[in-house]
C-alpha cells in the first residue's frame, strides 16, 4: 500500500475519477497546483474526490486501511515539518507508488520531482479535511479494485473449460422459490428426479385437480398454467426426450379441445387421453419390446448389458421367463451403479449374471454374443443418446462384430441432432465422483478437498452419443430398424 | 522375513548379505509369487540387482557355465511371475551382457569392446554408472576391474557403434566393428575377430568385473529411464493441447511434467477404477499417503512425482466411461504400459483398450511412452495368457453391496491386450519409432540366442 494517504488521494483521484487518463494527463494538474499554489489545487482535489459514488458504507477492512493510511500520512507530515528534503524521500515516493499502481510509466519530470514542500503539507491537510468531510473515495477506489482481483483469483474456476455451456443448466435442490402454481404432485416427481435418475414419462395428473377459472376458456389457462409446472420440472434437471414429447403432445391436446365442451366433458377427455397415451406409449410400447427383444435372445447365447435399462431388464426377465437359457454380463460405471440393481434383479430371479466395471468391458465383450443397450433418446441422425459409457460398450461391440441392439420405445425419438456428446449432455455435480467416505478409514481420500487444488477439475457427464454405426438395429414398439430409420419413425409417432 | 517385504527392503538384505544368493534368490522368487514386487519397474530393478549379485558370487572359470546359471535364476524368477514380462527381459539383456563380454574377450586383452557392454543404449556423458561408487559390496572387483581395464572415454562410442554392437551376428558386427575401431586405437581387425574362435576359457573374476559393469549399466539405466523418455516430451506436445491419459505410469506424468516446463497444455485423465483409481488420484492431487505401508509403487511415485496440477497443468479427472464422449475433443492420448510385445502389442492396464479403440475412432493419434525394457522379444499368440486378474472385491466396492456376494459372478482383469495397430507412436529411450520400427529396436536390444528363454535351456 502507498505510504502517504492524502497524496496518494490527490494523484489517485484525478486519473480514477476522469476515468484513466493517460499519465501525462495527470501530471501537469501536479504540476500546476505546485507551481501555482494560488490556484485552488486542493479544491480541486475535493471537487474530484467528491462524486456522488463515494457515499457508500465502508467495510471493516477498507476501515482499517483508511487508519493506516492515516498514520502513515501523519508520519509524513512529520517528516514534512522536520525538514527532510522532499524531493526523493517524501512526496516523490507516494507520488511513484499511486503512478505505479495506476500502471502509469511515464518517468517523474523534473517538475514532478520539485514540487514545493509547502503546497504539498496543504495538500495533504486539505487532503484529510476532505476525507472526514466525505467519504474517502480515493481509498475505495484504489483498494477495492486489486482486492477484487485477489477474489477472483482466490475462487478459481472449476468448470471444464469445454462443457462451460452446459454448467448453466441450474439445478434445483431445494423447493424454494418455486412459483406458488406448481402443483404438490409436480413438486414431488421433481424431488425425485433430484434424487433418483428416474425417467419419469409424464406425470401430469394435475389436469385432475384442475379446475378452470370461471370467465377464461379451458385451453388458454390450461396451457398458461402448464408452462410453471414444465419449467420445475426442467429447472430440477433438464427435460428428458421423452418428457419433452409427452408435454408436447399435452400442449396440442389442449390446444385441440373445443372451446364450447363443457369443462367437466373436457376434463375427462383429457385425462382419458393421457391415461390411454401412458398405456399406449410407455406400458404396452414396453411390453411389445420386451417380447421383440426377448424372442432375439436365443439358448446360449450371452447377453451384455450396460446399466440399467428399464426395457432391457424386462427382456432379459421375460427371455428368462419363456425358459431360454442364457448368460448375462452387466457393465457398470462408477459413479451411478446403476448395473448393481439390475443384477440384483436378475440375480433374484435366477439368471446366471457376471458383472464387472467399464474396465473389464474389452476383455468380457470377447465372451458376449449380443449386446443389449437402452436409451435416454435416439436422434434422428441415428444416433443413441444414452448413459455415458454406452459408446464405449458399443464401440467395443462393433469392434468384435457382435450385434448391437437398442431396445427404445418410440417417444424417445426425437427430430434432435448431436454429433458429439459435448455441444448437448448435462453435467453431474462433481461431488458425486469422490469415493465414499468409510467408517474408521484414518486417512482421507486424496480428492476429498479437490477445490482447493487448484488447476485441478472434475467432470462426470450424464450422457454420451453412440455414433450410429455401432448400432445395428433399433427394436421399438413399430418393430425392429436400422438407426437410419429413427427420423421416419419419430414422424409416424408424432401423426399417431 | 523380518523386513517389510518389498523391493527397497529387498534391495536392502541384498546389500546386507551378500554371501547367501541362494537366499536371496528364494526372497525375491517369494516376493515375486506373492506380487508383494510388482510392476514393471520394480522386477526389472529387482532381477537386475539379484543377477549382478549371483554373477559377482559365481565361481565357475567360463562363460558357457556363467551363461547357464544364469539362465537357471532367469527360469526360476520367470516361473515365479511369469506375467512380469520385465523379468525376462532384465535376463535377456543380462544373457546378451554376457554374450558380448565373451565375444569380446575372445580377442585378448588389448582391446576391450566397451560398447557391447551396455547393448542399445545411446551413451551419454555421465550416464556411465560411477564404478566404485554403486559397488559398495565388492571394492575388491572394482579394484581388479580398474587394473584390467583401460578408461575409457564416452566419446569414443558412436550412436551407431553402440546400437549395432550388439545385433550379433557376425554379419553385422562385421559391419559395425570398424566403426567403434577406427577412433580406438590398436583395435584388431574385423576379420580376425571374425575369425577367432569362441574363447571359454578366462579369468573368472575379469569376466564377472566386466559382466557387472554391463549390469550397473542396465539398472544405471533403469534408473534415468525416464529422464531420458521425458526429453522427448517437448518434441511431441504443443501448446494449449488437450491430452488424454490413463492410470498412474510414473513415465507418463514424468513426460507430461517436462513439458509442463516449456508448455500449456490440459491433461484429461481417466482415473482406472477400480484397481488403480486411488493411485491415479494421489498421483493427481500430490497428496500420497504419509507414511509408505508397504507398497513399492506408492513410495516410488511419493519420492519423484511432483503432480501436474503444481505445474500449472490443468488437469480434468473424468470416470473411465467418458473416455468416447471426450475423445472427440482430445489432441493426443498419451499412455503407458505394462509391456510390449514383438507385434506391437501392448500388455496396459485394463481400461487402455477403450482408450486406444476410441482414439482410433476419433482419428486421435496415441503414443505410448516406455522403457525399452518392456519391450519383449517373444512373438505370443494367447494374448490371454498375460492377463492378470484382480480382486473380485474391488469391483463390488462398497461393503452395502456385500448381499450381491456369492449370487453374482464378478470378473475383475487388470490388463488389456491393446493390438499394435492402435499405437502410432512409440517413445522410448532411445527415442521416437514408429511401430513397424519396433522390431528393430527389439533386434537391436537382445541377442536372437535368448529370445527363447523357457526352451534354451
Amino acid at each position: 500500500m502507498p505510504p502517504a494517504e492524502t497524496s496518494q488521494a490527490t494523484h489517485d483521484t484525478e486519473p480514477k475519477t476522469s476515468a484513466q487518463p493517460s499519465a501525462s494527463q495527470g501530471q501537469p494538474t501536479n504540476g500546476s497546483t505546485a507551481t501555482h499554489p494560488s490556484t485552488p489545487g486542493p479544491s480541486s482535489v475535493q471537487a474530484a474526490a467528491t462524486p456522488p459514488a463515494n457515499e457508500e458504507k465502508l467495510s471493516n477492512a477498507e476501515l482499517k486501511k483508511r487508519a493506516k493510511a492515516e498514520k502513515q500520512a501523519k508520519r509524513a507530515q512529520k517528516k514534512a515539518d522536520e525538514g527532510v528534503p522532499p524531493t526523493q524521500t517524501g512526496p516523490s515516493n507516494p507520488l511513484r507508488s499511486a503512478q505505479q499502481q495506476q500502471r502509469q510509466r511515464a518517468p517523474p519530470t523534473p517538475r514532478e520531482a520539485s514540487i514545493p514542500l509547502p503546497s504539498l503539507a496543504t495538500t495533504r491537510q486539505q487532503g484529510r479535511q476532505t476525507q472526514s468531510q466525505t467519504r474517502p473515495l480515493p481509498h475505495r477506489l484504489a483498494h477495492s479494485t486489486p482486492q477484487s482481483q485477489q477474489e477472483t483469483q482466490v475462487v478459481e474456476n472449476k468448470n471444464v473449460a469445454l462443457f462451460e455451456h452446459l454448467y448453466k443448466q441450474p439445478r434445483r435442490t431445494t423447493i424454494a422459490g418455486v412459483s406458488k402454481d406448481v402443483y404438490r404432485d409436480v413438486l414431488a416427481e421433481g424431488k425425485s428426479r433430484l434424487k433418483h435418475y428416474a425417467e419419469p414419462a409424464d406425470n401430469i395428473q394435475m389436469i385432475e385437480s384442475y379446475v378452470t377459472p370461471p370467465g377464461t376458456s379451458l385451453p388458454r389457462n390450461l396451457t398458461l398454467l402448464l408452462s410453471p409446472q414444465i419449467e420445475y420440472l426442467g429447472s430440477c434437471r433438464s427435460l428428458s426426450m421423452s418428457t419433452r414429447n409427452a408435454i408436447r403432445w399435452l400442449k396440442l391436446l389442449i390446444n385441440d379441445v373445443d372451446i364450447e365442451t363443457a369443462e367437466e366433458k373436457a376434463k375427462s377427455d383429457l385425462c382419458e387421453a393421457i391415461d390411454n397415451f401412458i398405456r399406449e406409449k410407455i406400458i404396452i410400447a414396453d411390453q411389445l419390446i420386451a417380447s421383440m427383444a426377448s424372442s432375439k435372445i436365443k439358448d446360449g447365447d450371452t447377453i451384455l448389458t450396460y446399466a440399467k435399462s428399464k426395457v432391457v431388464t424386462k427382456t432379459l426377465l421375460q427371455a428368462h421367463a419363456q425358459g431360454t437359457k442364457f448368460k448375462v454380463i452387466v457393465i457398470d460405471s462408477r459413479p451411478l451403479f446403476e448395473g448393481k440393481e439390475l443384477v440384483q434383479e436378475l440375480a433374484a430371479a435366477g439368471l446366471d449374471v457376471q458383472y464387472s466395471l467399464t474396465h473389464a468391458i474389452s476383455h468380457l465383450m470377447q465372451s458376449a454374443s449380443k449386446v443389449f443397450l437402452g436409451a435416454h433418446a435416439m436422434l434422428s441422425n441415428g444416433r443413441l443418446y444414452s448413459r455415458i459409457g454406452t459408446a464405449v460398450v458399443a464401440m467395443n461391440a462393433s469392434k468384435l462384430a457382435k450385434p448391437v441392439i437398442v431396445c427404445c420405445e418410440s417417444i424417445k425419438f426425437t427430430d434432435q441432432l448431436a454429433l458429439d456428446s459435448i455441444v448437448t449432455n448435462e453435467i453431474v455435480p462433481p461431488n458425486e465422483l469422490l469415493l465414499p467416505e468409510r467408517e474408521g478409514q484414518e486417512r482421507k481420500q486424496a480428492l476429498a478437498s479437490w477445490r482447493e487444488l487448484p488447476n485441478l477439475q472434475l467432470l462426470d457427464l450424464m450422457y454420451d452419443v453412440t455414433p450410429a454405426d455401432y448400432i445395428d438395429m433399433v427394436i421399438t414398439e413399430y418393430g425392429s430398424l436400422p438407426p437410419s430409420s429413427v427420423i421416419s419413425i419419430y414422424r409416424l409417432s408424432l401423426s399417431t | 522375513m523380518s523386513f517389510a517385504p518389498n523391493l527397497s527392503s529387498f534391495l536392502g538384505s541384498l546389500k546386507e548379505s551378500p554371501t547367501n544368493v541362494e537366499l536371496s534368490l528364494q526372497t525375491l522368487v517369494d516376493l515375486f509369487k506373492r506380487r508383494q514386487i510388482r510392476g514393471s519397474r520394480q522386477c526389472a530393478i529387482a532381477t537386475a540387482h539379484l543377477l549382478k549379485q549371483v554373477i559377482r558370487r559365481f565361481k565357475a572359470r567360463d562363460t558357457v557355465s556363467l551363461i547357464k546359471r544364469v539362465q537357471d535364476v532367469g527360469q526360476k524368477l520367470t516361473d515365479a511371475q511369469p506375467k512380469e514380462l520385465a523379468i525376462s527381459n532384465i535376463i535377456r539383456r543380462i544373457l546378451g551382457v554376457i554374450r558380448d563380454e565373451a565375444d569380446g574377450d575372445k580377442e585378448g586383452d588389448a582391446f576391450q569392446n566397451y560398447s557391447s557392454s551396455e547393448p542399445g543404449t545411446p551413451r551419454k556423458k555421465g550416464s556411465m554408472s560411477p564404478p566404485q561408487g554403486q559397488q559398495n559390496g565388492v571394492p575388491v572387483i572394482a579394484d581388479l576391474e580398474a587394473l584390467h581395464r583401460p578408461p575409457l572415454l564416452t566419446s569414443h562410442t558412436s550412436y551407431m557403434a553402440s546400437t549395432n554392437g550388439p545385433i550379433v551376428t557376425s554379419m553385422f558386427s562385421l559391419l559395425s566393428q570398424p566403426l567403434s575401431d577406427t577412433s580406438t586405437p590398436g583395435s584388431q581387425s574385423p576379420a580376425q575377430q571374425l575369425y577367432s574362435s569362441f574363447n571359454p576359457t578366462l579369468r573368472p573374476q575379469e569376466l564377472s568385473a566386466e559382466v557387472i559393469d554391463g549390469i550397473d549399466e542396465i539398472i544405471d539405466e533403469l534408473d534415468n529411464m525416464d529422464d531420458q523418455i521425458a526429453s522427448y516430451a517437448i518434441d511431441h506436445i504443443h501448446s494449449n493441447e488437450i491430452i488424454l491419459t490413463h492410470g498412474t505410469s510414473l513415465t507418463v506424468q514424468r513426460f507430461l511434467l517436462r513439458a509442463a516446463s516449456k508448455r500449456r497444455f490440459t491433461v484429461i485423465h481417466a482415473e482406472g477404477y477400480p484397481n488403480q483409481h486411488h493411485e491415479t488420484h494421489a498421483t493427481i492431487t500430490g497428496k500420497h499417503k504419509a507414511s509408505s505401508d508397504g507398497d513399492p509403487d506408492q513410495s516410488d511415485v511419493q519420492r519423484f512425482a511432483k503432480p501436474l496440477i503444481e505445474a500449472g497443468i490443468t488437469v480434468v479427472l473424468i470416470p473411465d466411461a467418458a473416455v468416447f464422449a471426450l475423445m472427440s475433443r482430445v489432441n493426443k492420448v498419451i499412455l503407458g504400459t505394462h509391456a510390449v510385445l514383438a507385434n506391437g502389442g501392448l500388455i496396459a492396464s485394463a481400461g487402455v483398450k477403450s482408450i486406444a479403440l476410441a482414439a482410433r475412432e476419433h482419428r486421435t493419434p496415441v503414443v505410448v511412452v516406455t522403457g525399452v525394457y518392456k519391450l519383449c522379444p517373444t512373438f505370443v499368440f494367447d494374448f490371454d495368457s498375460f492377463i492378470e486378474y484382480g480382486e473380485p472385491g474391488c469391483v463390488l466396492g462398497c461393503a452395502e453391496d456385500s448381499d450381491l456376494i456369492g449370487k453374482v459372478d464378478v470378473e475383475n482383469p487388470l490388463h488389456d491386450y491393446v493390438e499394435g495397430e492402435l499405437v502410432d507412436l512409440f517413445i522410448t529411450n532411445l527415442g521416437g519409432h514408429a511401430p513397424f520400427s519396433l522390431s528393430s529396436v527389439i533386434t537391436e536390444q537382445y541377442r536372437s540366442e535368448d529370445t527363447d528363454l523357457a526352451v534354451g535351456n
